[in-house]
């Protein structure tokens, strides 16, 4: 790695994972000098790194490539673009002077702790997991319950195997490829069990990493229980009524060395929140403008800490854009103020940015809150697109073009993703 | 008697819902595709199902020791347990450069080969 | 051969050992678990109670007040978290105000100051988040928090500075009494002493019957906590009492030493000694108990939740002193207030060994003091930029959401720590937001090169813990490897 540290940069990234790769190609295509990655871990790469099987990068390089391949493509452009990276490097905080220069407070063995001077930042810490005790189990405390990103970072990155005996709660999609690459190294993966009565992952991981195991999918199951004394030895597993209570008459044990706990991604937005950064409860990440810009003046997001998403080729596109306006930024060009809300209407979980600006095209992107099939995506009154169909675990790009915005006289345009009922696709 | 089967394409994380018709061991239609691997992938999926594979080998002399690797095309899905012993029993020396052939044409299948998916330099004297 | 050996390194052998540390003796602990405290100590509530729900009559009631007054000195010696927050025990209507006044009585009649009743309007002024249908409180300023098992860990550490023995996973096994002593036997070794002090806790009973005493018996009683989101720290400023019920204080609303706000212990008889399970009856319990005292709390604001077992005799009193067998001393049953009343019965047992004739010559080189753990994140920028200047392992982050550093962890290890638990537990690394998603591989290499051992032999807390495990194609390897 580079390690060359300099004192002041125009941009610095935090986090060197796809967002942050992302973000300072795009710094540095917009005209930013000096641009700098700061990471915690000993290698760029992020959460790709741990994702050895493919899938990545289909849309952006039209290339099906395993996560560690999407990686090395960032890590060689971020090199020849002259970026600075400086890896074991751990953001400790960031303080604003008046003239608006963020200090970056470092901590790096090489280094110890020093400070570095910045006209804007960007966020892109990524996400961590949700543990046992957001869900809330009662039974014991045994080793053997772990999140099925830290078995991912066991297996593949250490090659040592998190148990023999698989049990996997939550059908996201982590748990998923888990349960299938635990079962090609030799594992017994007995079940997964989610509460909803849908799974959480997509469908191709379903079918790729269940049915063609034989591993059983248990809808409206809920574990209720985990037992062992010094390791896990068994879980309660009971199917859930209504109101997610389990019904206990028809519990039943499975027999287990391990839980993988695949229970959602949640944004790390604890440096966000130091600084006083505005969050948006329902992405958990910052209520961000349409240059990506948090409610703090030069500080950008971008990636899984804005909100969580599933396609790596979307994190870059936006990472990249982050990149752009952060750059433009450092150089003192001041965008118009965005003057439009975006809102969320029917069906939609969520939608980013939260506020548009008539003079440029944007890139909307959202969740749908319950699957749906054929449908369409109703902006205000300005446009409508058809859509085949949508599922929450799939996010939704598209793309707002000026002129449509142009007629836009209101302050606020509002979302909705409406059932098709005229019949045939186009597409 | 025309039948139906169902696939969900697994080309792409959209995962198309695919339907396959057939007649007597011989499609006569495919629908439901958004592109032609779709079609591509439910033909292949009735005629002979195949699965693309990632896992890791041990590495020595890098600064991790697991080294991620990937056959290049997809492989017979009830040769998939095989195919992973077999990979196993690589031990490569760091260094490794993206995309070097570890394995050739594995399987005696031509164009298929193992190849690493990232590189990796060597450290120290191990 | 020693003079005395403790069974039992939880905080009452500790702070036994630490105790007669002071004198000229070989001193030994003998503890079954990975590390000290790794039994009902590290479960417990934390709390030093200011003494007045106890009987005066009852053992444990004529040691706490003592053992409160103890926590000063010993926090200044020994550097371990102590905070006098304050309790109240509060009455939810009229008819428990009475007790409050009786309480109040005992706890004079047992000397512990301070003790007031406050009305209602003062309640609310001090205590704002409590329920308003409270109508008063016994205030006793002298209780107070402490993280347990870092009180166990210091005394340990001090104990074994001033030249006490500790063996861990050393479960003893069989007892012979020879010669004037005894032959303790564990699976590596066999220990031989004149007194045996037996502070095994929940085994205490079992550990008499080696020597053929069966006077007592020991029943485990179960404790569920619930901690709560650090977003509630504050809401409550003291520990929080309802009037006592007949056996148990009842569901309590503790601001633990870090400001974690805690709730719970629930009071269950427990089916066996190792079930420290929590259940959804637990739950409902407590959640619904704290609902007529502190609206706020739910238990959606819940983030991990454990559960412990208090080792009760049959006469639900301490069970201290000589015994049929010369020179075994029982040091049993200390449910609550134990804790609270742990330097009290060190002194105590003291004493009774000098009855018993054992020659107390105080060691004119004792060595009192513990510097503390350095806990990086709580330091000024100054003092981390000094401290990492001696040590660049001070900025090589390991934990992230607690912000502990590998040097920090090293020092862990240092001073005891042989598990992940140890290393929690010393250092706090793993018990943040992630709850170890992070630092668990980390704090697993840093372990296993310090001990010598390999990755996967490294457990979350001894026993049968164990983390990760081979792959077969590893293990082949080795095996091929001759390794």
């Amino acid at each position: 790695m580079l390690d060359k540290i300099r004192r002041k940069y125009d941009v610095v990234v935090v986090g060197g994972g796809p967002g942050g790769m992302g973000a300072a190609l795009g710094a540095r295509d917009s005209g930013a000098e000096r641009v700098l990655i700061l990471d915690r871990e000993p290698e760029v790469g992020g959460i790709l790194l741990q994702c050895i099987h493919s899938g990545f990068g289909l849309h952006y390089f039209r290339e099906e490539l395993t996560g560690p391949e999407y990686a090395e493509r960032f890590l060689e452009k971020v090199i020849q673009d002259d970026v600075d990276l400086a890896t074991n490097s751990y953001v400790s905080g960031i303080a604003i002077d008046s003239n608006g220069t963020k200090q970056v407070r470092v901590m790096n063995e090489q280094h110890g702790l020093f400070t570095v001077d910045t006209k804007s930042v960007v966020l892109s810490m990524g996400c961590r997991e949700r543990t046992r005790g957001s869900i809330r189990i009662p039974g014991t405390r045994p080793s053997g319950v772990l999140t099925a990103g830290l078995a991912q970072k066991l297996v593949n990155l250490e090659g040592y195997l998190p148990g023999k005996r698989i049990a996997v709660l939550g059908s996201g999609d982590i748990g998923l490829i888990m349960a299938r690459r635990l079962t090609l190294e030799g594992c017994e993966v007995v079940g997964v069990f989610e509460i909803m009565p849908y799974s959480n992952g997509l469908t191709r991981n379903v079918v790729q990493c269940l049915d063609d195991f034989g591993i059983p999918l248990h809808l409206s199951t809920m574990v209720a229980y985990i037992y062992g004394r010094d390791r896990i030895e068994k879980i309660t597993v009971a199917p859930v009524e209504k109101d997610f209570k389990p019904d206990m008459s028809r519990a039943r044990d499975v027999k287990c060395d391990t839980l993988l706990l695949s229970i959602g991604l949640i944004p790390e937005n604890e440096l966000s929140q130091s600084l006083g950064i505005h969050l948006d409860v329902i992405t958990g990440g910052p209520r961000v403008s349409s240059t990506l810009e948090t409610s703090m003046p030069g500080v950008f997001a971008c990636g899984n800490v804005l909100h969580v998403h599933d396609l790596v080729d979307f994190v870059t596109q936006e990472s990249i854009l982050a990149g752009q306006f952060a750059a433009e930024w450092s150089r003192g060009i001041q965008r118009p103020m965005d003057n439009i809300r975006l809102v969320p209407g029917d069906n939609v979980h969520y939608c980013l940015p939260h506020t548009l600006s008539p003079e440029r095209e944007h890139t909307i992107y959202m969740r749908c809150k319950e699957a749906l099939k054929p449908c369409r995506i109703r902006v205000g009154n300005l446009m409508e697109k058809k859509l085949r169909f949508v599922v929450p675990a799939e996010m939704i790009m598209f793309k707002i073009k000026p002129d449509l915005l142009e007629k836009f006289y209101g302050d606020t345009l509002r979302i909705d993703l409406v059932p098709d009922t005229q019949g045939e696709n186009d597409g | 008697m025309v039948k139906s089967e169902q696939f969900l394409c697994i080309g792409c994380p959209i995962g198309c819902p695919l339907q396959l018709q057939h007649k007597g061991g011989k499609i006569t239609e495919v629908s439901g595709h958004e592109c032609n691997r779709g079609a591509k992938y439910a033909r292949q999926e009735f005629t002979d199902p195949r699965r693309s594979l990632s896992t890791t080998v041990a590495i020595s002399g890098a600064k991790g020791t697991r080294l991620p690797v990937k056959v290049t095309e997809p492989v017979e899905k009830d040769r998939v347990t095989e195919v992973v012993r077999k990979i196993h029993e690589l031990d490569i020396a760091a260094p490794v450069r993206l995309g070097q052939v570890l394995i050739h044409d594995l399987l005696g299948e031509e164009n298929v080969n193992v190849v690493a998916c990232r590189s990796m330099e060597r450290v120290g004297s191990g | 051969m020693y003079d005395v050996a403790i069974i039992g390194g939880g905080v009452i052998g500790c702070a036994i050992a630490r105790e007669l540390s002071r004198y000229r003796l070989s001193t030994a602990v003998v503890e079954q678990c990975a590390e000290v405290g790794f039994g009902t100590t590290k479960t417990n509530s934390g709390i030093i109670h200011a003494g007045h729900h106890s009987s005066p009559n009852t053992l444990k009631g004529k040691l706490v007040v003592r053992g409160n007054q103890l926590y000063d000195k010993l926090c200044s010696e020994l550097n371990f978290g102590f905070s006098r927050i304050g309790e109240l025990v509060v009455a939810q209507d009229e008819t428990e105000i009475p007790e409050l006044e009786r309480l109040k009585k005992n706890g004079e009649i047992k000397g512990v100051p301070g003790l007031e009743i406050w009305d209602q309007n003062r309640l609310r002024r001090e205590e704002p988040n409590l329920s308003h249908r409270l109508m008063a409180a016994l205030y006793a300023p002298s209780a107070g928090v402490i993280n347990p098992y870092e009180f166990a860990f210091a005394l340990i550490e001090n104990a074994m500075e001033n030249g006490v023995e500790l063996m861990v996973q050393s479960p003893v096994l069989t007892i012979k009494v020879k010669d004037g002593g005894f032959v303790l036997s564990t699976p590596d070794r066999k220990i031989t002493t004149r007194i045996v002090v037996n502070c095994a806790g929940l085994f205490a009973d079992k550990i008499a019957q080696l020597v053929g005493l069966s006077d007592f018996t020991i029943h485990p009683r179960k404790g569920e906590e619930y901690m709560l989101d650090k977003r509630l720290q504050g809401l409550v400023r003291r520990l929080i009492f309802p009037v006592p019920l007949k056996h148990t204080k009842g569901i309590l609303i503790i601001p633990t030493f870090n400001g974690t706000i805690m709730v719970g212990p629930t009071a269950q008889e427990a089916g066996d000694r190792y079930d420290v399970s929590t259940t959804y009856e637990g739950s409902e319990y407590v959640f619904n108990s704290i609902k007529n005292i502190c609206p706020s709390i739910t238990a959606q604001d819940t983030i991990t939740e454990f559960a412990g077992l208090r080792a009760v005799s049959n006469s639900d009193d301490f069970v201290i002193g000589p015994t049929k067998v010369n020179g075994f001393i029982n040091v049993a049953g200390i449910q609550s207030p134990g804790l609270t009343a742990a330097p009290a019965i060190a002194e105590y047992v003291r004493d009774l060994l000098c009855e018993l004739g054992l020659v107390l010559e105080e060691k004119d080189d004792f060595k009192p003091y513990v510097p503390g753990p350095s806990r990086f994140a709580n330091l000024s920028l100054g003092a981390q930029r000094r401290l990492i200047a001696k040590n660049p392992l001070f900025a090589k982050v390991v934990c992230r959401c607690e912000l502990v550093t590998e040097a920090e962890i090293h020092s862990a290890i240092d001073h005891g720590a042989r598990t992940l638990d140890g290393i929690k537990f010393r250092s706090r690394a793993g018990m943040g937001r992630c709850q170890g998603g992070f630092c668990t591989t980390r704090c697993m290499h840093l372990l296993a090169g310090r001990l010598g051992q390999p990755f996967h032999e490294i457990t979350k807390r001894g026993g049968d813990s164990w983390m990760v495990t081979e792959m077969a194609a590893a293990r082949n390897h080795r095996a091929k490897k001759g390794k």
